[in-house]
């Protein structure tokens, strides 16, 4: 059972990487935590299932069209709503960001109504690999596979690429960055792009898994942001580490100790932790001067 | 100087006006003109409990028919419908719009026990009449209110009865629960462990599940590890969508029994790609595709009137929980007023439109307000329809 | 003209006549508000609304003691509110206490839970603090769900209430929210003009040359906390009265979000913004649910509903709405209601120019 156990944490643990994944990185680029994620990912996911259920298209186009509208929705919410904010404090942006996650559940309720629905994915939640008695779902193996390829390449990519290097120059110093010739604000775009589609990916896996409806991303986007708060908020593979460790001990709490405190347990764990590491983990603690 | 005279000066015209203030005068008979008889309801439409607000929606369309017919005694029926978001803040704020701003003749239906509980004192207070709350809990029957009739079978008799079932005429002896975590999945608890505790036996395994938990793994490891041979579930849809696949993947398949919260069969099919087939579900209202003539009369005019809407069981719920009020308005004649309609809901023995047979009394127990006492057994097939094994059972004495 | 002359300047609660006399005239229409809208409107429902509305201005005020002031973020003050609702009704229920009595206890014994997650806070920043307040505001729920002293899941039912034997109304109850709301404006703008307040900004503007200034960080911060969950648990004792039952599942986070929603819309670091801001919001939640019910837009809307969306989800449309008012207002005014306030005042105080 304990083996088991750790299994299905880290199962869990991969979906609540991916999201805070998906948050790490605007934090990294712009300190703004974006409570819209949740909903940005069930909008993109919907958006798959209309395209699936209702035009029959073929699984990979509709997850590329849904890519691609995630990266839209990503623009579109950093150019219409966020650029727009004169001097915004770090408060004003999260109420921007809650403001727009009421807008998109909002529409995804008055588009698709509320019904739950399956959403249908080419991968099995059911069918499942045995590892000498262990048991993993397909998608949940999947899953880990990709928000750790996923994680590994955006990791390459900060690190090595060009445009990594200007989304952490614009981080670290946004007027520095644009005096060197960065262009800031693409830069954002790009990075609000990139989350989108990360969140996008988060979306389905979590709809394949569960089900599909407007709410159905409350409680994992909570975690995810627990995950990445873990993992250090800035740190990539933190997330990873801060999914995991999160997964598993929620499994082995409610496995061994109880059930009904399981949620709120890693809370009080990362509450904790936080005390002993205030930056998480995995992110270096930067005292700022005065 | 200034601050102390401000005090005393604020202070006194509190003390004052606070008698200077009259009372609303009361009206003949709200909410009931020659042409017309104005009901409310609230319920979720938006929020994590939308999915229930389709039954405010399912009682439209029984008024659209009622009006369509030529309304009763010469009255159309003007329904008002509001969403709460299952914020009880919002609940009472609509209970008072109800009776002071349109001044409606009763309230029907009305999803959620902490919701309807922070209107019901209100509602009573003014004596407006309250037919059905969407939840079989005891709130509504105890203490006994004259103007409160309760529809919806209780959880806790529904969950010991639907344990009977599996005990004696099935025959499983080990048996586990999956619950939610809130008043509704704890009355089904109640009544399980009621019935067990007569049978002096226990159940193996208890499970819950928090409201807005998406992972239940470990509880699906729980139920396998107890080895019960049957599981009954009093969950929402998602949360037994959320079990089913969960258990599914570590090879567990026990005999699953559920409320008839649970009875959309055709959603839950779909939202389980098809592991709810085998589930033994009871029920307090006729099949989706019953050949009850009501039933046949209401699809009918579903196409025609609503078409938009799903005919799920939560939607034509809407309707189960307002016959029986309209039964009442009819029977109370062209003279509507709250206590002759109370006089003609007493009158109601064994009337059945198209969920159970409803029967009320003057108030001396709290069962004479408690209109559902029946249910009716069915295991849902393959194909996602419902092969009915029972007849209507009376679950509460 | 802003020059002060002494300290007693300083600390004085109006800075000057005008704002006195439109302090005295506010309060007068708040003590004949019953009298004028009941010619319009039926009483009980405009006295509920303004009753919800005085209880959030209490959590707003409080909650910006602690955001818009000591310059900490919050996710969790419904867990204060709840702290606040069940520790006022269980004594009366149980204990007979009266009202006057178990408030300020459930006031204090909220700021004591404030005191507590005050100490996470001394180490913890930004998004850290966000996920330890978030969890804060869950675990206190999920204990209060699994305690049968607390109703359980049950929820309980608030007593009526008494006054020398005669049963409190609604109307009563409105003046008495009315003055303990007035009180504890009062008292937080003299708080923040005090010894006290002064340090609260002084931290919010940089905490480590506070410290070096002197400010005792440990102190404040936990303080700010400790004062911020009292409004907040007092606010929570007054709901439980207003709604007539409470259940632990209506103390969620979405009510924690609406609570930062009122103060950074009212304007963070401003007392008369957390009013406003709590007017606005609880206003727009209880009126905007009834917009499709608007004359020509409500049948536009339906119609455009069975077109393009579906008739079932109309009703979010005044989710939408809620969502668009918060984004616009945080756009357009980064200050919220309160900077459009300094605004028009300086329009009008620099007229021609």
């Amino acid at each position: 059972m304990l083996a088991q156990l750790i299994v299905s944490g880290l199962a869990v643990g991969a979906c609540y990487a991916l999201l805070a994944l998906a948050m790490v990185i605007i934090y990294k680029t712009s300190e703004v935590l974006n409570f819209a994620q949740g909903e940005m990912a069930m909008l993109s996911t919907f958006v798959a299932f209309t395209l699936l259920d209702a035009y029959h298209v073929p699984f990979h186009w509709a997850a590329l069209l849904t890519f691609l509208f995630a990266i839209l929705l990503g623009i579109f919410f950093e150019v219409v709503f966020l650029r727009q904010a004169k001097d915004p404090t770090v408060l004003g942006l999260i109420i921007i960001t809650l403001g727009f996650e009421m807008i998109l559940m909002g529409f995804a309720g008055w588009k698709w109504g509320p019904d739950q629905r399956s959403f249908p994915f080419p991968v099995s939640n059911i069918e499942t690999y045995n590892f000498h008695g262990l048991v993993i779902s397909k998608i949940n193996f999947w899953t880990i596979v990709v928000s750790l390829a996923l994680m590994f390449v955006l990791f390459l990519f900060f690190r090595y690429t060009k445009l990594g290097t200007a989304m952490r120059a614009t981080q670290q110093n946004p007027i520095a960055a644009r005096v060197m010739g960065i262009r800031t604000k693409r830069i954002l775009s790009f990075t609000w792009a990139l989350s989108s589609l990360i969140g996008a990916v988060a979306g389905m896996l979590i709809a394949a898994l569960g089900i599909l409806d407007p709410p159905m991303m409350m409680d994992p986007l909570l975690k995810g942001f627990a995950a990445g708060v873990l993992g250090g908020m800035t740190s990539l593979p933190g997330t990873a580490i801060g999914g995991a460790i999160l997964g598993i001990i929620e499994n082995l709490f409610g496995g061994y100790v109880s059930l009904a405190f399981k949620s709120v347990v890693a809370f009080a764990i990362i509450v904790l932790m936080l005390c002993i590491k205030p930056s998480g983990l995995l992110a270096r603690h930067y005292v700022k001067k005065v | 100087m200034v601050k102390k005279s401000l005090f005393l000066m604020s202070g006194l015209l509190f003390i004052t006006l606070l008698w200077m203030v009259p009372l609303v005068s009361a009206q003949a008979v709200r909410g009931v003109t020659d042409t017309e008889i104005l009901i409310g309801q609230w319920g979720p439409q938006t929020g994590p409990a939308a999915p229930w607000g389709a039954v405010a929606r399912g009682t439209d369309l029984l008024v659209r028919i009622i009006n369509e017919e030529g309304g009763i005694h010469g009255r159309k029926i003007k329904y008002f419908l509001r969403d709460d978001s299952y914020q009880p803040a919002k609940t009472k704020a609509i209970a008072k719009e109800f009776v002071e701003q349109i001044g409606v003749f009763a309230v029907v239906g009305g999803v959620g026990v902490a919701c309807g509980m922070t209107a019901r004192d209100y509602l009573m207070e003014n004596k407006v009449p309250w037919y059905g709350p969407v939840t079989g809990v005891y709130n509504w029957i105890t203490p006994i209110q004259k103007y409160l009739f309760a529809l919806y079978p209780l959880y806790d008799d529904e969950a010991f009865n639907l344990t009977g079932y599996l005990y004696e005429k099935l025959g499983y002896k080990k048996i586990a629960m999956f619950y939610q975590n809130d008043d509704y999945g704890k009355q089904g608890v109640m009544g399980v462990e009621r019935y067990l505790l007569k049978k002096k036996i226990k159940l193996v395994e208890k499970v819950s599940a928090e409201v807005t938990d998406r992972d239940l793994s470990t509880h699906a490891l729980k139920l396998k590890n107890s080895g019960a041979e049957a599981v009954i579930m009093w969950t929402m849809p998602t949360h037994a969508a959320l079990i089913l696949a969960e258990t599914a993947k570590i090879g567990y398949k026990p005999q699953w029994a559920t409320s008839n919260t649970l009875s959309d069969s055709a959603l839950m099919m779909q939202i389980t790609k098809g592991l709810w087939a085998g589930m033994i579900n009871s029920f307090f209202g006729e099949l989706p595709d019953s050949n009850h003539p009501l039933m046949v009369k209401y699809r009918e005019w579903h196409k025609k009137l609503a078409p938009q809407e799903r005919w799920g069981v939560f939607y034509y719920a809407g309707i189960i929980f307002a016959e029986p009020f309209f039964e009442g308005v009819r029977r109370a004649g062209r003279n509507l007023t709250p206590e002759t309609w109370v006089k003609a809901m007493e009158t109601l023995k064994n009337w059945q439109g198209i969920g159970p047979p409803v029967t009320y009394g003057p108030p001396n127990t709290p069962m004479d307000r408690q209109g559902g006492k029946h249910v009716f057994y069915g295991k849902v097939r393959a194909d996602g329809s419902v092969e009915r094994l029972t007849d209507w059972i009376q679950i509460t004495k | 003209m802003d020059i002060k002359r002494d300290y007693y300047e300083d600390i004085e609660l109006f800075r000057s006549g005008t704002i006195l006399v439109w302090s005295i005239l506010f309060l007068i229409f708040l003590a004949i508000f019953p009298w004028l809208i009941q010619k319009y409107h039926p009483l009980g429902f405009s006295i509920y609304i303004a009753n919800l509305i005085a209880v959030h201005a209490i959590v707003a005020i409080g909650l910006n003691i602690l955001v818009g002031y000591t310059g900490q973020i919050s996710l969790g003050h419904a867990g204060f509110f709840a702290i606040g609702a069940f520790t006022t009704v269980i004594p009366i229920l149980k204990w007979d206490f009266p009202l006057f009595i178990a408030l300020p206890i459930a006031g204090f014994i909220s700021s004591i839970f404030g005191f507590i997650l005050g100490l996470p806070a001394l180490r913890l920043k930004g998004p850290y603090l966000a996920i330890a307040t978030l969890g804060f505001g869950m675990t206190i729920t999920t204990i209060i769900k699994h305690m049968e002293f607390f109703g359980g899941r049950m929820g309980l039912q608030a007593p009526k209430l008494e006054f020398l034997g005669t049963p409190l109304k609604d109307i009563h109850f409105y003046y008495l929210i009315m003055a303990i709301a007035v009180l504890m404006t009062i008292g937080a703008i003299k708080l923040m003009r005090t010894r006290v307040g002064r340090a609260f900004i002084a931290i919010r503007d940089s905490d480590i040359a506070a410290e070096a200034m002197g400010v005792n960080l440990t102190y404040y911060k936990t303080l700010s906390f400790a004062v911020s969950a009292f409004y907040t648990g007092v606010a929570g004792g007054l709901y439980a009265f207003i709604l007539g039952f409470i259940n632990p599942e209506s103390f969620h986070l979405i009510m924690s979000i609406t609570f930062l929603a009122m103060v950074v819309v009212g304007g963070l670091g401003s007392i008369m913004g957390s009013i406003t801001g709590a007017a606005l919001m609880t206003y727009l939640d209880i009126k905007l649910q009834a917009i499709q019910d608007l004359p020509a837009f409500g049948s536009a809307l339906v119609v455009f509903s069975q077109k393009y969306m579906s008739v079932s989800g109309i009703s979010n449309i005044a989710v939408i709405v809620y969502g668009l008012i918060m984004i616009l207002i945080v756009l357009f005014e980064p200050l919220g209601i309160f900077g459009f306030w300094i605004r028009t005042k300086k329009y009008w105080k620099t007229w021609p120019f």
